[in-house]
Formats: C-alpha cells, structure tokens, sequence
C-alpha cells in the first residue's frame, strides 16, 4: 500500500493545490492575528510604560479602582524635586495664532532629564515657565512652528508661553498637547480639569502618605496592561471569529475537493479492492494522504502567517501611528493552534468522503457515476432534517424578535441556515436550472453541466452562500444602523456652524460673505436679543428662528418652541447651568420680562430658543446676531469651519461647530463596516478558490466529455463560454440565494436588536451596494472559470479523446 | 483507386504523416499515406493494433494535424484551417461515433442526437426534428428518446451515436472501433445499420476496427501495417 500512497500522492498532487490553498489561507489567517496581538501587547509594554523606564518607584493609590490625590501626589513632587516626576492634565482654551480658542490637554514635563520620556523630535524640551513644547501631532494640525506664541488659558489664568520644542509621546494614556515645566503646570491648580494622578520616583520615596502606594514599575505597567489588553483581547476575539467563519468555508471547501477526488478515484479504490486490498488498506491509505495535506498546508499556513503578520506590523505602525505595535514575540499558543486547526480542518473534511468511497462496493464503483436523488434513504431523511432546522430556526427567529433576545436570534439563524445547506442538493440545482433557463440554449449545456450532480453543485455553492449571507447581512444592518444613527444625530446635531455675534448684530455683510463661502448651502441670520435668565451668571443671546427649516438637520423641529417656554443646549453651557428642564425662570431683556419654562436640546450653541411671540413679548427691535449655516454634503469640515472661523474672528462673532463631529462620527462606522467586509473577504477568497477548485476537477473529469464535444464542432471558445457560463451559474445563485437570506437574517437582527436599541430605526436595504456584491460574485465566478477554460480548451481533440 | 475523379472522391490524404514526440521517443504513427475514400461506401480500416489506424483517423476527421502530407475533405484542405474554422467544418461536415463514452450523460438520447445542430447555434425546427425521428426509426431507438445514456445499453448507446453522427447529413462519417464494447449479436446490429447507412442514405462511411468479422460489412478494406497501408 506505500507505493499506492506515494503513487497517488504524486499524481494527485496538482488537485490537491487549491484545497490546500484554502487551508493555507485560514492558517494563516488565524496566525497573523495571533502576531498582530502579539505586536500589540508588546507595544503597549513599551509605549505606555515609557514615563516608568528609568524610574525605581510608582506611586498611585491603594487600591486599583480609585485614583491618587492630585494634592497628596503634588506634596510627594514637591518634596522629591528633580527625582520625581509627576503624570497629569488639565484641558485649557488654547489660542495660537489668530485661530479660535479650543480646548487641549496639558501636561508637566519631568525636571531631570533622565526621566523625560517624552520624545524630542525638533528644538528643546522647556526649561523655565514661559516656554512650551507641543506634539508634533497638534503642531501638524495646528501649524505650530518652534518660536511660535501660544496662550493658554482664560481670563487671570490665561499665560502666553513660547514653543520651543516639538515632542512625540509614546504613551498614549499620558499623552498631552502641550508639554510644560512642573512650575508652569502648577498655575492651572485651580481649574476644575487639573489632576496629577501617578508620579513616577527615583531612589527612595521616604513616608507615603495615606492612600497612596508605592509599585515596581514592570509590575505597575503589567497590572496597567491587563486593563487595557482586555480590550486587546476583545479585538483578538472579533478577530477569531471572521477566523471561524474563514475557517469554516475552508472546511466547506475542503470536503468537497476531497469528495469530488474520491468520486473521480472510486474506479481507482474499487481496482484496488478487486485485486486484494481491504476495506481498512484503501482507507488508511486515504486518511494518510489527507494527513500529508493537512501536515504540509498548515505548516505552510504558519510559515505564510508569521511572514505576512510580521511584515503588517510596521504597515500598521506607518498608517496608524496613534497605536503603535512593538516587536512582536512569537505567539507559540497560537502557531500550534493554527498549525492544529489546518490539520484536523484537513483531516475533517477528508472524512465523510472517505467513508463513502469504503461504502460503495467494488462492483458498483466500477458502472458510471450516478445522480443522488431525493428518494434514497439518506436523502429522505436529509430532506427531514432540513425542514426539520428550518421550521425550528424560524420560530426561533420568531421568538427571539418577540422578547429581543440576542441569543435566540443566533440560534434561530444557525438553525436555518444550516437547514438551507441540508436542503442545498435539492434546492440549489432548482435555482441553477431557472437562472439557467434565462440564458436561453445558449447556456443548456452549461445548467445541465452545473446540475449534474446535485450534492456536487450544492457544496460548492455552499461556501460561497455562507459568505454572501454574512456580507449581505452585514451591509444590510450597517445601513439600517446607519440611518437610525443619522437621524439621531440630525436630532442631536441640528445645525452644521452657528456664528453667534452676542455685542453687535451680525451684518448682512457678514451673512452674505458666509453664503458665499465654499461648502455653504445656506445660511440664515436668526434674530434675538441678549437676555438675563434668573440663574444664569452671565446674559445669554434669546433667539427665535421661525425658518429654522431652512438650514436645521432635523427639520426645524428643535426651534419650533411653545409660546411659554424657552429651550436651551445643555452642552453648550459646559456643566456650569444649574437650571434644570420643567423648572421656571424669569428671563429680562431691558425693563421687559417673561415667566418661561426650561426645555432641554442640543446642538444648536449658547443660545436660548423661544417662540416669536415670546421674543415679541420681550423686545421690539429684535436684531439679528446669529448665522445658522448648513454645509453642502460634500464639503471638507475642517476647511470649512476655519474659512468660518475666519470670518467670526474677524466680526468678533463666536463659531460653534458639530461638523467636526459627524465627520468623526461618520467615519468610525464607515471604518467599521469596510473592516468587517474586508475581514469577510478573506472568506470569500477562500470560497472563490473552492469554486475554481471544483470546476477544475470537474474539467479533468469531464475531458473526454470535451473531446467529444470539440470533435462534433464545439469551437474552443464555445467550450471557454460554457465553462465561465457554468461557474457564474453557480456563483451568482450562491449569490442571489446569500442576498435573500442575508436580508432576512438583517430583518431578524434588526426586530431584535437595533429596534429596541433605537426607536427611530427603520429597516434600511442598501440595493446599490447589493446589486455590487451580485455582480462582483458574477465576476468572481468568471474569473474562478479562467484557469480551467483555458486548461480544457487548450487539449486538442484528438488528445482528449485517448484519455480515459 | 487513384485514378478516380475529383467528383466521387469525399476525402483523399496524400503523403500524410504523423509523428509524436521528439527525439529518442520519436514515434512515426503515419509514415506517408495515400488514400483516396469514395463518396457513398463504406470502408473499413483495419490492422494490428498500434499500426496507427486512430492517429489516420484523427488527421483524416480534422481532430489532429498531421506532421506532414495534406488532407482534403469535400474539396477543402484541412491543413490550410485554423483551430476554428476546423471545427467548424467539422461541425458541418464530419461525423462521429467512439467506440464508448459517446454520449453526453446529462442530456437524454433525443438531446444528444440534435446536439450538433444545436452546437451549430441552429434551432431544433420541424424539418430537424423529423430527420431526428426517422434516424431513431431506423436505428431503433425510436422509443427510448426521453432516456438518458445511464439507461440504455450499450448498443443502444451506440445506435443513438450513430443517429446523432448522421443528423447533420455530413460528408463523412468516421467511427472509431464503434463495436468494441459490445458483444457479437449487438455488434452485427450496429453494424448493419452503418451498412444501411450508406447504402439507404449514401452515406460515405469510414470505420476503423480490428475484428475481421465488421470488416466484412464494409465495401473496401484498408489494411495498416507500421503506419504504412500494407
Ligand atoms: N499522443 C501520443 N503520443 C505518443 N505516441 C502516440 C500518441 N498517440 C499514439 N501514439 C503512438 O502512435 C502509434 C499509433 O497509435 P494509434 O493509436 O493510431 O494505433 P491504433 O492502430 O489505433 O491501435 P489500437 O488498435 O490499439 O487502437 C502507436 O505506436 C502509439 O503508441
Ligand atoms: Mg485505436
């Protein structure tokens, strides 16, 4: 029997490739994120350990969960002077140049050089009070050149300090903007940010005073880390699960490439059999080459893993220098589990199809292949459990939108879409033939060729439709999340900028330079008075604005307030209002003045919004001296804001802007959504190759079949067309099947989750995006039928036909 | 033989040979024939196996090109073609029956039998589908047209071959061994439809064989001998 194994295995060899791709491909998958992580933990090791190097000591409370007492850590800095060096913030306005004022952290810079751990990237570090070094980031941003004047703060505290240095912070939790000497720090004790939290020591600490603790630094980073590195390890997990589904298309994959070989090979096994071989020798001489694969694609898979995650961490590190992963160990645990994962995924696959080729007797094995059908016993009691899954899936499905249950969703989903694969083999061929039947005789010969062998067929569409269902599914859900998110946020972001001139009316000047301003799309003054409000230090501007609908996000609605009431942002206000919604204040504008109601919004800047009866009530000669702008859709925010922000400055009028923030806002998810799909790519690949992989074989298999077809005047490109035609049959029925039940499974998941989760969602289906993934799968098809049309139509007839 | 004229001759080889591989392993198959095939009888090839009877076959039906010499079939040099517009004439001129795997297994026999009509992109239409009824009629199979190859026997197999050979009325028929698989009663069957063939529908009918006992069906015998006609 060894010299059957080695025999076949040599000439097997080429089938056994793209099953082996497969493996590879999910091996790898798994190993590279265990590098990734890896990389990351050791970067978090240096990075956020870097203000601890070279110190002896760490001081920081007793206990884990509470923090140091700014007070009782300035003492400690203080009396240790050069030996110690404090860690913390304040936010302060900060002005440079003749940009508004925004607020940035602040943060002290070690006295001994030793302990600075900050990396100096230009100029010097600051020496004295009066002198700044800022972070290249912000410097970037900001264009903050070394012998530039910044002034931070406000008011008494506001001090305008000269940079000299420019730095780079590895940590990120202590990171800052603005870096200054321990003296300067001390200035801004009283504002309400200010806090030293952890303080880093050389040589001895002397008497600790009460709740405080001192720590070694490697323990005190590790304790640190295992906070953080949850969220490391969270990342991992997600990860490992497109690994599952990677993994699970492969298995997919892989079983049926062993299937369609064992099918190709029965005459092979049942030759065997007849001239003495038992039942165990065939098998064992099977099972070790599906082990020889597993063994040489997973230690491929792992070799290939460590190359590319190695060679992704400084791609990381280049494009998202925010998170920047060290030298990565190598992740023994997850080698092996990569290297175990392709083997026994190798193993698995290879087992159902070799027990079907000991099953069948040597005799039968030797009369053509024929078609499964649904009336053996096996497929009747297929069919069986098929519905069997469905129906329990879909009440599943029923239940779990009823009481929002996560958990039974996902049960219900697995339960049907395992039901839909059972039921493939009768189901999947169904689809082929009517698909098919669209292309008119043109495409006969291709659906019968696709639908010759059902079980066939359905595993091969398998992978894919797993794939498709997921993607559909996904991009499904993100625009129904999306959408509920934007209406959201057009309810709590109502107006893009507001310029608000609170001394002097705006002039219409201003307004139509505003409207002018690229990105603008309109622009309405908003007129008010300034009001005092009991309660409230200072007056604030009282505006009606009846054609808020004109530029507000959310329809207006936020401006249109009963007479009665006057309606205020809280966050525009900071946490310094103490009025609450439902209580009643006077608000006098002049000698006039009105009981009114408080109501609550956002998203509009410091101003209170009453109805025009109200404002009439209160004023005469109501002046304009808001400018409501709402930007065009594609309009870059930072650009605009900053023309705005010129404007403003220059008509001494405040800018309030939400643009920044929807922006960000827009693109996490949209980060989100293309990491998801992009993760499931690397599944898709995989069921791709299956699809190629299967048509392969099947070609090898048919070459007499189109030998005799090229003989009776089937051209070689009639034979390429009927090839690519069969692959887009499967690939594009995988697809629309995936589409269908992906929707669904988007429907399911938003009745129980995002429904209870955001009142205001509504069922998006994203059709553009849709009809993209049915026609990339088309051509995903076509190309998977490349390589083996040109492999069919290459052998001349005559050679095709003295094979057997 | 050579002698005859252009109008009675459907295919004629002059000088033909054929080599496979290279060097050491250079195999002559055909070493220069002359042969000129008469329009409506039916020949048998014969001779000992390996003398090259399929490789003149090939060359002869336009599957393979030959290494030297010329072929022509129904006035057209097959050597002047290129790929497609080989098989073209093939499609148009040529047909074929294999001594097994004939038939497509995922069509019925009645699909099978207009296949080359439908290769051709020509619509299955009456005029077609008569034809198709009468070949079965003939051949027998009339009655097992909604089948698929799995459920016929061998020689039925072979007779609905035949049938799909003769649908496009082409200029010649060659068929490969078309006996081998079957036993004698079914052998004789087949053949005296071939026979019928040429003499019913004048078809020209070329058959390569090694039994003695099918030999005797056709009108000439060419026997091969090392890639030579003995
Ligand atoms: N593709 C090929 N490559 C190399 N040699 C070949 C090839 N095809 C045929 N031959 C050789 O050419 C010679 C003629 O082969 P051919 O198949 O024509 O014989 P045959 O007369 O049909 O034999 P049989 O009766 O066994 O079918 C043989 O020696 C064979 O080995
Ligand atoms: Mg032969």
């Amino acid at each position: 029997m060894r010299t059957v194994f080695l025999a076949s295995l040599r000439t097997h060899t080429r089938r056994y490739v793209a099953a082996a791709i497969a493996v590879i491909v999910s091996v790898a998958f798994v190993v590279v994120i265990g590098v990734i992580t890896s990389g990351a933990r050791a970067g978090f090791m240096e990075n956020a350990g870097a203000p601890f190097r070279n110190a002896d000591h760490v001081v920081d409370a007793v206990h884990v969960d509470d923090t140091l007492d700014t007070s009782v850590a300035i003492e400690i800095v203080e009396r240790l002077g050069k030996n110690a060096s404090g860690l913390g913030l304040v936010l302060l306005p900060t002005r440079t140049g003749d940009r508004p004022a925004s607020e940035m952290t602040v943060g002290p810079i070690a006295p001994a050089e030793e302990m600075r751990w900050q990396k100096l990237i230009s100029g010097r570090f600051p020496e004295r009070t009066g002198e700044a070094a800022v972070h290249v980031w912000d410097a970037q941003a900001r264009e903050i050149a070394i012998g530039d004047r910044i002034r931070l703060g406000e008011g008494a505290t506001a001090t305008d300090l000269e940079v000299v240095g420019l730095v780079e912070s590895p940590s990120p939790t202590a990171q800052a903007s603005v870096y200054v000497t321990w003296p300067q720090f001390l200035h801004w004790r009283d504002q309400p940010s200010f806090h030293v939290s952890r303080v880093a020591v050389r040589g001895k600490v002397g008497q600790l005073p009460e709740g405080a603790a001192l720590y070694s630094p490697e323990e005190y980073v590790r304790n640190g880390q295992a906070k953080l590195s949850n969220h490391a390890d969270m990342i991992a997990l997600i990860l490992l699960v497109f690994a599952a589904i990677a993994v699970f298309v492969s298995v997919l994959v892989v079983a049926n490439t062993f299937s369609v070989l064992f099918a190709q090979r029965l005459r092979d096994f049942a030759l065997l059999r007849c001239v003495g071989a038992t039942r165990r020798q065939v098998m064992d001489s099977v099972r070790r080459e599906a082990a020889a694969v597993g063994v040489l694609a997973s230690l491929t898979g792992t070799l290939v893993g460590v190359g590319l995650g190695y060679a992704l961490i400084p791609l990381i590190n280049t494009l998202a220098p925010t998170t920047p992963m060290g030298a990565a160990e190598l992740p023994t645990p997850w080698l092996v589990g990569g290297f175990t994962v392709g083997l026994v995924v190798t193993l698995l696959a290879s087992l159902l199809p070799t027990r079907r080729v000991v099953r069948v007797s040597p005799l039968a094995a030797l009369r053509p292949d024929t078609a499964v059908d649904g009336h053996t016993a096996t497929g009747r009691v297929r069919l069986a459990l098929a519905a069997l899954l469905l129906v329990t899936g879909l009440a599943l499905l029923g239940v779990a939108m009823v009481q929002d249950s996560t958990v039974l969703m996902l049960a219900g989903g697995g339960s049907v879409f395992a039901g839909v694969l059972l039921f493939g083999p009768a189901l999947v061929p169904r689809l082929v033939r009517i698909t098919g039947a669209l292309l008119g005789p043109a495409g006969r010969l291709a659906t019968k060729n696709a639908v010759r062998n059902p079980r066939r067929t359905a595993a091969t569409t398998a992978s894919l439709l797993v794939c498709v269902t997921l993607t559909t599914a996904v991009l499904t859900g993100s625009a129904t999340t999306r959408a509920a998110v934007d209406e959201e946020r057009d309810r709590d972001h109502p107006i893009d900028v507001a310029l608000t001139s609170p001394e002097t009316p705006v002039t219409t000047d201003l307004l139509d330079q505003v409207r002018r301003t690229p990105g603008v799309e309109q622009a309405i003054p908003v007129e008010g008075a300034m009001a005092q409000v009991a309660g409230l230090d200072e007056p604030i501007l009282v505006v009606t604005a009846p054609d808020a609908e004109r530029v507000a996000r959310d329809g207006g609605s936020f401006a249109r307030v009963e007479p009665g009431k006057i309606r205020l942002d809280y966050a525009a206000f900071d946490k310094n209002l103490s009025l609450r919604p439902g209580d009643r204040v006077t608000v006098r504008v002049g000698d006039r003045r009105a009981q009114l109601q408080v109501a609550a919004g956002t998203g509009w800047g410091q101003a209170g919004v009453v109805a025009p009866a109200t404002l009439a009530q209160l004023t005469d000669a109501p002046e304009p001296h808001v400018i409501w702008v709402r930007a065009s859709a594609g309009a870059d925010p930072l650009e605009l804001v900053g023309d705005l922000a010129g404007l403003a400055n220059a008509a001494g009028a405040e800018i309030h802007d939400n643009l920044q923030a929807r922006a960000t806002e827009d693109q996490l998810l949209r980060i989100l959504t293309w990491s998801v799909l992009g993760l499931l790519g690397i599944a898709v690949v995989i069921a791709l190759i299956g699809i190629a992989n299967t048509l392969g074989l099947s070609v090898l298999e048919r070459a007499r079949e189109h030998a005799m077809l090229r003989a009776l005047g089937l051209t070689r490109r009639q034979l390429r067309r009927m090839l690519a035609t069969e692959a887009m049959l499967l690939s594009v029925v995988a697809t629309l099947l995936g589409t269908v039940i992906g929707v669904g499974f988007a429907w399911a998941g938003y009745e129980t989750v995002v429904k209870p989760a955001l009142k205001d969602a509504s069922m998006q289906v994203p059709w553009p995006s849709l009809g993209v993934v049915v026609l990339v799968a088309a051509l995903a098809g076509l190309l998977a039928a490349v390589l083996p049309a040109r492999r069919a139509a290459r052998v001349t007839p005559a050679a095709g036909l003295s094979l057997d | 033989m050579r002698t005859t004229t252009q109008a009675t001759v459907a295919a004629s080889a002059r000088d033909l040979t054929k080599t496979y591989g290279q060097g050491d392993a250079q195999v002559h198959a055909l070493r220069g024939i002359d042969l000129d095939l008469h329009r409506g009888r039916f020949t048998a090839i014969m001779g000992p196996s390996g003398s090259g009877k399929s490789t003149l076959m090939h060359c002869l039906a336009g599957l393979d090109h030959a290494s030297g010499g010329t072929v022509t079939v129904a006035g057209t040099d097959l050597g002047s073609l290129d790929d497609d517009a080989l098989t073209i004439f093939r499609r148009e001129h040529i047909g074929f029956v294999f001594q097994s795997f004939n038939l497509l297994p995922m069509l019925t026999a009645g699909e099978n039998i207009v296949l080359p009509l439908e290769l051709g992109g020509r619509r299955t239409d009456d005029a077609a589908r008569e034809r198709a009824h009468m070949l079965a009629d003939i051949l027998g199979v009339a009655d097992r047209l909604g089948h698929r190859p799995a459920e016929l026997s061998g020689g039925q197999q072979q007779r609905v071959a035949i049938a799909r050979a003769l649908i496009t009325q082409p200029d010649l028929l060659f068929a490969d061994e078309p006996t081998g698989n079957l036993d004698s009663t079914t052998s004789a069957e087949v053949l005296n439809h071939l026979r019928r063939s040429a003499r019913e529908l004048g078809q020209t009918i070329v058959m390569v064989t090694h039994e003695r006992d099918a030999a005797t069906y056709a009108d000439d015998v060419v026997t091969m001998q090392d890639g030579r006609i003995a």
